[in-house]
């Protein structure tokens, strides 16, 4: 790849117990691009998203060698601060999953935990990002209603608010447009193409036409390694692996 | 549904070579029924026309089909872009078989001029061609299109010869003058007869490895 990066794995391995989940993964993540994860379920894309902002960690019996880069600092190294880290290194899940609070409170709750007490400064980074995740004209007269009481779309849009309130460098997204309908998921998709203007993306799809649609470079993973990694236009086009070529075909997966 | 889909592909794929078959016979006979002045051939090929268009048009559906319904990638996709590229050179070589054909009307009631130079040569020529580039396309194997480029570049050094020798004809006798200018019209529907199997040749070799040639 040949844009500047902003994350990188180097010959990165990580065990389940005894399951070898991922192996010696090596990739660049560029700025400001979108860069999809594909491969056939239990591959190793979400683990290596996972990775990026130390959700594994959370996991036991979870052992990880080699490096992930941030910036060039790794994101291992011994001080590194996990709630800065995922400050810097905001996630979007499969399922919407808002807070059951009101929308303003949703939005307002990253940047109170990092120490933003004063109220017309979070209504400024609250409008904002909101502004940003393209769901303000539908919520702004009902700010103090439940978050729960919004569409699964709306709900997924206003995760993402809450990301982008914190000003993450990196978005992880985990199969955002899995648990959304069409119009719903093309909102998503037209929302991540205004996103990479400022925050790197990073998602992971089983839809290869979302992957093909969205983003700029594509990981093709199996069982658990880094198969080919370039850009969309190309993999999807002419991938360089014939493995490649067999799961974007459909001949398995 | 990807095996539904890869079957189709290959019945389309099928069609198509069924289809590039037709043009190509309507090009061969109308090349043998210029040569035999046999005017009974000629109009069995201008009685085609109708059958390769709705071939065309079939096919072209088909493909259409196929996109809109499976968003084809990487190598399918690629091959119903050469497939699509295929049915209109193949529509195209048969349109030129039948403008042959219907030629051979006009100049069949007096013999042929000098064995009509080298057109019957450059005919086979370029059904060789044709035919290679259609087993090329059938068979994924582009070996057969490896030497394209230096047989068309005969095909174009025999088109050129027949014009200078139809002038040559038409300056010693203006009575040759209507045979010699078909001839030279026949040397240029054949040169670009070639020139659809070049661009066939340069779309199997990208539906096969992805990469874009040009064939001069």
């Amino acid at each position: 790849m040949s844009a500047v990066p902003i994350l990188s794995t180097n010959n990165l391995n990580l065990w389940y117990h005894e399951k070898h989940a991922l192996q010696s993964v090596s990739m660049k993540i560029p700025k400001n691009k979108v860069t999809a994860l594909i491969g056939p379920s239990g591959c190793g894309k979400s683990t290596l998203l996972r990775c990026f902002n130390r959700l594994n960690d959370l996991i036991d019996h979870v052992k990880i060698t080699g490096e992930i880069t941030l910036d060039d600092q790794d994101i291992h190294a011994p001080g590194t601060d996990v709630v800065t880290l995922r400050k810097k290194i905001g996630m979007v899940f499969q399922k919407p999953n808002p807070f059951p609070k009101s929308i303003w409170e949703n939005v307002a709750y990253g940047p109170k935990v990092h120490g933003i007490k004063d109220k017309g400064e979070l209504d400024r980074i609250v409008e904002e990002s909101l502004r940003h995740a393209a769901l303000w004209d539908e919520v702004k007269d009902r700010l103090n209603d439940s978050a729960l009481g919004l569409s699964g779309g709306q709900q997924q849009r206003l995760c993402i608010a809450r990301t982008l309130a914190v000003e993450p460098e990196v978005i992880l997204m985990d199969e955002p447009c899995s648990a959304l309908d069409p119009i719903a998921t093309a909102k998503i998709e037209n929302l991540i193409e205004m996103l990479k203007e400022d925050y790197t993306v990073i998602i992971v799809t089983h839809n290869m036409q979302q992957a093909a649609r969205v983003s700029d470079y594509t990981g093709f993973m199996y069982l658990g390694k880094l198969i080919e990694c370039g850009k969309t236009v190309q993999i999807f086009e002419h991938p360089t692996e014939e493995l490649t070529e067999n799961y974007i075909t459909g001949r398995f997966g | 549904m990807a095996e539904k889909f890869h079957t189709e592909l290959k019945t389309v794929k099928k069609d198509t070579v069924t289809m590039a078959l037709l043009g190509r016979s309507m090009l061969r006979d109308a090349v043998d029924a210029l040569i035999r002045q046999d005017k009974e051939l000629a109009a069995s090929v201008v009685a085609k026309k109708e059958q390769i268009h709705e071939m065309e048009v079939k096919l072209e559906e088909h493909c259409y089909q196929l996109i809109a319904l499976n968003q084809p990638m990487a190598k399918d996709m690629r091959v119903i872009a050469c497939t699509l590229k295929m049915i209109t050179a193949s529509m195209r070589i048969g349109r030129y078989g039948k403008v042959i054909a219907n030629i051979v009307k006009d100049i069949s009631d007096k013999p042929h001029i000098s064995h009509m130079m080298s057109i019957p040569h450059m005919g086979e020529l370029v059904i060789d061609m044709i035919d290679d580039a259609i087993k090329a396309y059938d068979t994924d194997s582009i070996g057969l299109i490896a030497d394209f480029s230096a047989r068309d570049d005969t095909i174009d050094a025999l088109r050129h010869s027949i014009f200078r020798e139809g002038i040559t004809h038409m300056m010693e006798d203006p009575k040759t003058i209507t045979r010699c200018t078909h001839y030279i019209m026949v040397a240029r529907y054949l040169e670009r007869c070639a020139d659809h199997a070049c661009k066939i040749a340069e779309n199997v070799h990208y539906m096969n490895t992805g990469e874009r040639i040009e064939i001069h």
